[in-house]
């Protein structure tokens, strides 16, 4: 890899680079070429501070217009995007949620249960990959892998395309925005993400704050904010106008203790193991959740996972990819200890724990102001009116029939 | 070919000739006859038959094989159309499972011909059927302390998806006639002269012969439609899924079951269905791939009057011009190739299946 090379310009950079892997490989055991150059690049610039929500980004190929967002709400409400008509995407993103799901897991397709916390769509379509391991590449990628997974829609291409041709009034809004005689599945993918994208909040108190209002946050949310960007160290992973530099870590949180007690979550959790590329050995043994692993298959990933927005975090609680801790406080606690819970569990996989991850020693007023913080970064709950769905009709008319068969 | 007789009756020896002519076809379609017995595992038969009845099978938990193939009605469906998934319908009446581990193709058009542990998994896997993904079936089946103790004791080992393919195959075996009058030597008179109009002058038997009283092949009887398939939008999308899957093209427009056109995309074999076997009709109303033909009544006018209206009908069917006793005759034959219900326990898996998956203890030191 190293070549010597006379050119001074490059043979600075040649130190310069050198000289922050060094540090790269000091802070951690390892991690992806991604994490070393976010890593090298805390070190030597400092993570991005945080920021007001610019506009989210649209794709160039999916347009926003209003028909397109129109129905994709609709589509985003209908369960008929699904296996049995049971389940949409509204079933596990419920808007009195916080457009996530209220518990540890998130409820699965009926006789499943879910093995990982149901995300907010709120801000989703910041996020350039989608889910706690980062496995979808687009908002549009996620709906799809959603509506078809075996514990969350389980639904086929087929059926679900069926049922969209044969209800009029999708039959035409597919056919004015996307310009189709019959909805494609495709375009149902489109037109979900492209309503998601209108579902943001760029107004909490702390855009405000950050916008020039100083009177947006109060005194303890400011103190908390002093925590959040020092002492606390919230900001090395918490940074930017997303409040999550996008990248995976082992913070240390322990295994869910449902797997221990809940036969539907057991099923699950070996199916997952299976569906994830798992080898046998690995399958037999595995106990807790490897994240970012399923994905690279570097050992170094197990049980990272992505950094988690904060923003409208007071909606979406329980917290974490495994949804262990139900409140702001339990979180703090966990952070303030190093990573361990209250009963002194932590991951599986202390190997990859993030030496980020360390006891802070703050104080009980410290906690309280960081968790005021914590909330500022959360506006009024968004709650929409659930649009009324429309209806079957038949394709064709007895009489159609009763010429097609005369003419058989 | 005629029989030879003196200028003046030549009228009476060509019709003569052509009825004998006509008998002498029946010899050349393989007999009607008793099944070939098959040997069955007993162990994994019974496995099969829990795995039957059991609604875990199914994606959302719904649905098992038992509910569209109903032990009360000879392992087939009651309505014209038999049920579909939980959010759908469906678009053909359910055949009966009696006798099924005989045939040689599957389904009422064929597409399966190879063996039932592939007609197992498009049952379990298809979407608008069970839509289960299998690997959730295999890890539900090893949470439940009764399957894992069946499995050993069949000699199977830890459950697989694989496995239960060929298991619920076994518990088929066990579905077959059971002392048929026409097995047991019992038809009654009626039913002995219906059996003579089925290999003559009814022509029965150049389609349904051999054992089965099936030939296993496509053939165009002319059934009409059923409307209910396209004016329902529950039961006509699970038939536009299935179009779609199947690769068939215009799907939107068909008005009509293509049937072997699945198979052969020739023009010519669109509304051919496969000859079903007349074994255990008694129990298998309502008739046709569609249900449209309600009871044996319906079945026999319908063939009486030389089939229904499509141009590629098949040149088998002509009018019969049976009599009112023939076709009270052929209707006996008929249900003399039905036997007992398979409705006991021998049959059918009665016992409560659990409502809730026992937990695994200390998951965390034992193996998944």
């Amino acid at each position: 890899m190293n070549k010597t090379i006379q050119t001074p310009g490059v043979l600075a950079a040649a130190i310069a680079m050198a000289v922050l892997a060094g540090c790269a490989s000091q802070e951690t055991t390892a991690g992806t070429s991604a994490a070393d150059k976010t890593m090298a690049a805390k070190v030597s610039k400092g993570p991005a501070p945080l920021a007001p929500l610019p506009a989210p980004p649209i794709p160039p190929d999916n347009q926003q217009t209003p028909e397109k967002i129109e129905l994709g709400k609709l589509l985003f409400f209908d369960a008929r995007i699904g296996g049995d008509a049971s389940t949409g995407c509204s079933t596990c993103h419920e808007p009195d949620q916080g457009w996530a799901w209220a518990e540890d897991f998130s409820r699965g397709y009926p006789g499943t249960v879910h093995w990982r916390n149901s995300q907010t769509i709120i801000n989703s379509a910041y996020f350039p990959r989608q889910f706690w391991a980062g496995s979808a590449a687009s908002n549009e990628k996620q709906a799809k892998s959603a509506a078809k997974g075996g514990v969350a829609g389980n639904g086929e291409d087929d059926i679900m395309e069926a049922r969209l041709a044969l209800i009029p009034d999708y039959v035409q809004r597919f056919r004015k925005v996307f310009g189709t005689d019959w909805p494609h599945i495709g375009d149902v993918w489109k037109a979900i993400a492209s309503f998601e994208r209108t579902m943001v909040q760029r107004d909490t108190p702390l855009d405000k704050y950050l916008q020039g209002d100083k009177t947006a946050l109060s005194e303890e949310a400011i103190r908390g904010k002093a925590v959040f960007e020092g002492k606390g160290g919230c900001i090395q992973c918490h940074n930017g106008a997303l409040t999550s530099d996008q990248d995976y870590y082992n913070i240390g949180v322990p295994p869910n203790k449902r797997w221990e007690e809940d036969g539907l979550a057991q099923i699950t959790f070996r199916f997952e193991q299976y569906a994830k590329g798992q080898t046998e050995e690995n399958y037999r043994k595995a106990k807790s959740d490897w994240g970012f692993y399923y994905r690279s298959k570097n050992e170094w990933d197990k049980g990272k996972f992505r950094t988690a927005p904060l923003r409208y975090l007071k909606y979406t609680a329980p917290y974490m990819h495994n949804g262990v801790f139900y409140t702001l406080e339990e979180v703090v606690d966990f952070y303030d200890r190093g990573g361990f819970d209250e009963e002194g569990r932590t991951t599986l996989f202390t190997e990859t724990k993030s030496p980020l991850i360390k006891p802070l020693g703050l104080t009980d007023q410290e906690k309280e102001d960081l968790v005021a913080f914590l909330e500022s970064m959360s506006g009024p709950e968004i709650i929409i009116e659930k649009p009324k769905l429309p209806e079957y009709a038949p394709l064709f008319t007895k009489a159609e029939l009763e010429a097609a068969q005369e003419a058989k | 070919m005629g029989v030879r007789v003196k200028t003046g009756h030549t009228i009476l020896a060509t019709a003569l000739g052509l009825g004998l002519a006509f008998g002498a076809q029946a010899g050349k379609y393989p007999d009607l006859g008793p099944l070939p017995a098959l040997k069955v595992n007993a162990a994994k038969a019974e496995l099969g038959k829990r795995l039957f009845f059991d609604k875990r099978l199914s994606g959302d938990a719904g649905i098992a094989c038992a509910t569209c193939h109903v032990p009360e009605n000879g392992f087939g469906s009651v309505k014209a159309l038999s049920p579909g998934y939980p959010g759908n319908g469906h678009f053909r009446n359910a055949p009966s499972l009696i006798n099924v581990a005989q045939k040689k193709v599957w389904n009422w058009d064929g597409r399966i011909g190879t063996n039932l542990n592939d007609m197992t998994r498009e049952m379990i896997t298809e979407d608008y059927i069970m839509n289960m993904d299998m690997r959730i079936m295999q890890e539900r089946i090893k949470q439940d302390p009764k399957y894992l103790e069946m499995f050993k004791a069949a000699g199977m080992g830890e459950p697989s998806n694989g496995k239960v393919r060929k298991l619920i195959p076994e518990y088929l075996k066990t579905l077959t006639s059971r002392n048929a009058p026409f097995d047991t030597g019992k038809m009654s008179a009626a039913a002995k002269r219906g059996m003579k109009l089925f290999k003559g002058k009814a022509g029965c038997i150049q389609c349904h012969n051999g054992p089965l009283a099936s030939d296993g092949k496509a053939h165009n009887t002319g059934v009409p439609e059923n409307f209910d398939v396209f004016l329902d939008p529950m039961n006509h999308q699970a038939f536009l899924a299935f179009a779609m899957f199947q690769g068939i093209e215009n799907y939107m427009n068909l008005k009509r079951d293509p049937g072997y056109y699945n198979v052969t995309l020739d023009k010519d074999d669109m509304g051919k269905f496969i000859t079903p076997s007349l074994r255990e009709l008694k129990y298998t109303a309502p008739y046709m791939h569609n249900g449209m033909l309600k009871t044996l009544d319906d079945v026999i006018a319908f063939y009486n009057k030389g089939g229904g209206k499509d141009s590629r009908k098949s040149k088998l069917l002509k009018p019969l011009n049976l009599s009112k006793k023939e076709q009270a005759d052929l209707k006996a034959f008929l249900l003399s190739l039905s036997g007992d219900p398979l409705t006991s326990d021998k049959y059918v898996w009665k016992e409560p299946y659990p409502s809730e998956y026992p937990v695994i203890e200390n998951w965390t030191q034992v193996k998944n």
